[in-house]
């Protein structure tokens, strides 16, 4: 399918070389009525144009918190320290005017559940036009065009009579595809995908993803997935950061993330993933333990309660994220050894 | 005042109807008449109004004809003899049995006929025609006053939450619904009527006779019955804003698209937050028309509320019954009618499903 | 116990975000309200427990009161601070002291009766027909259906007439019309705790409707119940005070606020101090009552 909308190469930077987003030593602090809840401690992130990167984490990783700073969306009881680079604009600190300039027309966003991120109450077109004429000085008539087009180019079947209906009359794909319009409404060079299938079956998360990587190919943007699936990433991604507790703690390509993986939590979370070849009815291997808390900050490795590996050192002193293997940069003292198989630690 | 009675407990359910066999009853009928959800929808709604407005009237005959005490004696006095008290029981069709009377009553009521009044012997429809346009302008006028004011207000408070307009706009609020209303239209009329002498205290003037200066005369009365229900609408609203901006992602979609706060505000969650407004407009609307009938009383307002407690005074059943079953219909009415309006306003019932 | 792996378990509803971020964004909305909580609680509190006590306990200690009906002509319109009289006498020659904490005394017994009976029929209704469900569920809930929609200032004005203006007419009418309400909040409190792993485990376990209601289901609907009552307390006091006001309510033999405030209508521009006072008693009463009401409810998390 071809659509007439070619790709907005002015608001690239020109040397192609120059990462979209650069994240530096991140931190994210939300105030709650008795404590310091401490989400992000340290994250550095960098996107390229064309580049697919998919941050890994559980639930309270951190990995949601990082992609609403990016967007400034988090709210008022979160403090953000670092630095946030999109292209040449630093985005922490930015006031609510730039900032809005920014939001849709330089990166766009995809969230998790379809079902609740459009307005229910609101019909496609209107939510499609809006996207497009808040950034774009174009006409009602105009915008309802690019808006028919902007649907066709997400292949959502009929789009002309689409663009009249309400939410709740389309499939869950259906909306995660209009959502997916309304982020590209003004081509951003920057994508940021928030477990954008997880609240999808299983053949629509591929399409999804087809179309997703097919649009990133087609305007060279910088993709970044936000998801806990291992899997997900290692089908789609260049890049794959694991985050724990707010840091990143494994970071690499992933071809050699998953033929080498060195930190143990990367090791139990690709554990944890079902697979075809694994024999039926054998348990999966869970993570003991519980997620780390949040509001302590110790000194040790925050997985060293749960890992299989932790010796005294790591109780005690945090390993930081260090390229150890060419390209390849982990936080451990005891990582696992190439030839560990699959599952064999816990066994 | 009773506004207090049926205030809603913190932000109303967004689907409240639980599936009953009664609506599946009814919807069946409405499935024959219309294909439209939207239509479907207003016929089973108009449907399940027609036994409701009926056990209105009987509740309120009931009420009338089984309290205890006979009807002739209270008219007449004590000191009536039994021949008046026989005379006039056989003029109210006391003798018959109850159910009797009251078939008669609702026959005679749905051909128009809501009997004479005891007093002057008018008929009974013709003091209703005359009192209802008074009272319906005073309703409609502050519910328009509640409205204009309470949608900005809840808007800049929901703005910022636990901000200086937010807390200012929630105390007014709590103080509001805790005066009655006819205390605050006393304080109302020391101000205004008393102390600055800029409008009456009391009195009616027909449109007839100007708009200007019926509305001098209505803006007191419509203020002080405003006040409560601007009061309420502003916390339900605010309310309902709040949760969205906190809780829903399209709000956050909106945001991510780079719309402006204020627009986020007003066309993502105020659009919303209509419907919270239509059920607590609907659940007051009972309350609404209990402070009309102290405020008529005291502004002299010739509405249905002075006639009822007059008729109440001078024991005229026919008028008082009259009165209340229209009331009362009225509030079934005013149900319906928000019913229907969800019905056209959310275009998940509009179109494809109908309620669940 | 053991954490099943990352949202592996829960793929479909889990949010990821859901700790950091929506733990916090009601950070300060709830920290304010928390704060407010503790003053919402203790500040009316303590007023209403002085209101009650005045109005109770004063007649007893201090025997001297003058009476509220018996007043003579010969000291009417004292002003302020007159001897024997503090807050001065109405244009009868009451005691407006006196006057005052009768009439507070008629609003509460009027409030807190009307209101407990109310509580004790509407609850149990809306229990009953909640636990048993069906035709009876349906028919009950209409029934009050159509009682909630009456408008019933309107009924407990006509009711009260007709029984013939007594404070016991006055409570029974306006608890009457208090069930409704109660039996609604008593019924989607028992709809939830209808199917609790313990309640299904004691209906399974074979015991009695009645012994589930009385021991597994009203312990629990009964604190909702308490803390919405207060504010129909406020509510039935504002009726109450209505009633009097038109004149329908209690007799002129038991004065209450209400009717100060009637009678001090008419003097409105030369004293309005006759209306201003009794109306000042009223509002705090009532908004004591709405306040705690209201900060109950944001700290049990009741609807």
């Amino acid at each position: 399918m071809t659509t007439q909308i070619q790709p907005d190469t002015a608001t690239r930077t020109a040397d192609p070389d120059a990462p979209l987003l650069t994240i530096e030593n991140l931190e994210v602090t939300f105030r709650t009525r008795d404590a310091l809840v401490h989400a992000v401690r340290g994250v550095d992130l960098t996107v390229h144009a064309g580049q697919t990167l998919a941050v890994i984490g559980e639930s309270g990783s951190g990995k949601t918190v990082t992609s609403r700073a990016v967007m400034g969306l988090l709210p008022r009881t979160a403090t953000v320290r670092g630095s946030i680079r999109l292209g040449e604009r630093q985005m922490v600190g930015l006031g609510e005017k730039e900032l809005r300039r920014c939001l849709g027309r330089e990166v766009g966003m995809i969230f998790q559940d379809p079902a609740r991120s459009l307005n229910p109450t609101m019909r496609i077109g209107n939510q499609l036009t809006e996207a497009i004429r808040v950034h774009l000085p174009m006409s009602r008539r105009q915008a309802r065009e690019r808006a028919v087009e902007l649907l066709a180019m997400v292949r959502l079947p009929a789009p002309a009579r689409r663009f009249h209906e309400y939410p709740h009359q389309l499939s869950g794909g259906m909306r995660q595809r209009v959502m997916i319009a309304i982020a590209l409404a003004c081509q951003p060079g920057l994508l940021i995908a928030d477990e954008a299938t997880t609240a999808l079956d299983v053949t629509t998360q591929a399409q999804i993803m087809d179309l997703l990587l097919d649009l990133q190919q087609r305007f060279a943007m910088g993709l970044v997935l936000i998801s806990h699936d291992m899997g997900l990433a290692a089908s789609y991604a260049d890049q794959v950061a694991v985050m724990y507790a707010g840091r990143v703690v494994e970071r690499a390509p992933t071809r050699r993330m998953i033929a080498h993986v060195r930190m143990p939590y990367t090791r139990a979370l690709l554990d944890a993933t079902p697979r075809l070849e694994r024999p039926p009815h054998a348990p999966l291997p869970v993570i003991s333990g519980r997620p780390p808390d949040l509001r302590v900050l110790d000194p040790g490795c925050a997985f060293a309660p749960r890992c299989s590996r932790s010796q005294d050192r790591c109780q005690h002193e945090r390993p930081e994220l260090t390229e150890r293997e060419p390209r390849h940069e982990w936080a451990c003292f005891f990582p696992c050894a190439d030839d560990s198989l699959p599952g064999e630690d816990e066994r | 005042m009773s506004d207090t009675l049926t205030r809603s407990p913190g932000r109303p359910p967004r689907s409240q109807s639980r599936p009953n066999r009664l609506a599946g009853l009814l919807d069946r009928p409405a499935r024959l008449l219309g294909r439209s959800p939207a239509v479907r929808v207003a016929i089973t709604r108009v449907l399940q109004a027609v036994p409701v407005v009926w056990g209105a009237t009987f509740i309120t005959f009931c009420l009338m004809n089984l309290l205890p005490g006979n009807a002739a004696v209270a008219l007449l006095g004590d000191d009536a003899t039994p021949e008046q008290v026989a005379a006039l029981s056989a003029r109210l069709n006391l003798d018959e049995p109850f159910l009797i009377r009251y078939l008669q009553w609702l026959g005679n009521a749905l051909t128009g006929d809501l009997g004479n009044s005891l007093q002057n012997n008018e008929p009974v429809t013709a003091i209703l025609g005359r009192a209802l346009p008074v009272s319906l302008e005073l309703v409609v006028l502050a519910f328009a006053l509640a409205l204009l004011v309470a949608v900005p207000t809840a808007v800049v408070a929901a703005k910022r939450p636990g901000g200086f307009a937010d807390r200012i706009g929630m105390q007014v609020s709590m103080f509001g619904l805790s005066v009655p209303n006819f205390v605050f239209a006393l304080v109302l009329v020391l101000i205004f009527a008393v102390g600055l002498r800029v409008l009456p205290a009391v009195g009616y003037v027909p449109i007839a006779q100007g708009i200007g200066p019926n509305l001098r005369a209505m803006v007191l009365p419509a203020t002080a019955i405003a006040f409560a229900l601007f009061c309420e609408y502003t916390r339900v609203l605010r309310a309902d804003i709040v949760d969205q901006m906190l809780r829903e992602d399209y709000i956050t979609t909106a945001r991510a698209k780079g719309v402006g706060s204020w627009q986020v505000l007003i066309r993502h969650a105020l659009r919303n937050s209509v419907f919270s407004l239509l059920t607590i407009v609907g659940l007051q609307f009972g309350a609404l028309i209990g402070s009309t009938v102290i405020i008529e009383q005291m502004f002299g307002l010739p509405g249905m509320g002075q006639g009822l407690l007059q008729a109440i005074n001078s024991r005229d059943i026919p008028v008082v019954q009259a009165y209340v079953v229209v009331m009362a219909c009225f509030v079934v009415g005013a149900n319906l009618v928000t019913d229907l309006l969800y019905a056209v306003l959310d275009p998940r019932i509009r179109h494809g499903r109908p309620a669940a | 116990m053991a954490v099943q792996p990352p949202d592996l378990a829960t793929a479909r509803g889990a949010d990821p975000a859901a700790d950091p971020l929506d733990a916090t964004a009601t950070g300060p909305a709830r920290a304010s309200r928390r704060r407010g909580t503790g003053k919402g609680l203790w500040i009316p509190g303590t007023i209403l427990g002085l209101i009650v006590l005045a109005c109770f306990a004063w007649p007893l200690v201090y025997r001297d009161l003058p009476s509220p009906t018996a007043g003579s002509l010969l000291a009417a319109n004292l002003p302020p601070f007159s001897p024997g009289h503090l807050l001065g006498t109405d244009p009868l020659g009451n005691d407006i002291v006196s006057r005052l904490l009768h009439g507070g005394r008629v609003s509460l017994e009027v409030g807190l009766t009307s209101n407990a009976i109310g509580l004790l029929l509407g609850g149990s209704l809306g229990m009953f027909a909640a636990f048993r469900g069906g035709w009876l569920e349906t028919v009950t809930m209409r029934l009050l259906d159509m009682l909630i929609a009456f408008p019933s200032l309107v009924l407990v004005l006509v009711v009260s007439t007709y029984l013939t203006p007594s404070k016991l007419n006055v409570i029974w009418a306006i608890s009457f019309f208090s069930i409704p309400t109660f039996a609604r909040l008593a019924r989607a409190a028992t709809l939830r705790l209808r199917e609790q792993v313990y309640v299904v485990a004691a209906r399974l376990a074979g015991q009695r409707d009645g012994a589930i209601l009385l021991r597994h289901i009203a312990p629990n609907v009964l604190p909702q119940l308490l803390t919405y009552s207060l504010l129909w307390v406020a509510a039935a006091i504002a009726i109450e005070a209505s009633l009097s006001f038109l004149g329908f309510g209690v007799p002129a033999s038991e004065p209450s606020w209400g009717m100060m405030i009637s009678r001090g209508q008419a003097y409105i521009s030369s004293n309005p101090e006759l209306v201003l006072i009794p109306s000042a008693c009223l509002f705090l009463t009532i908004v004591c009552l709405n306040t705690l009401g209201d900060a109950l409810r944001a700290r049990t998390g009741a609807p």
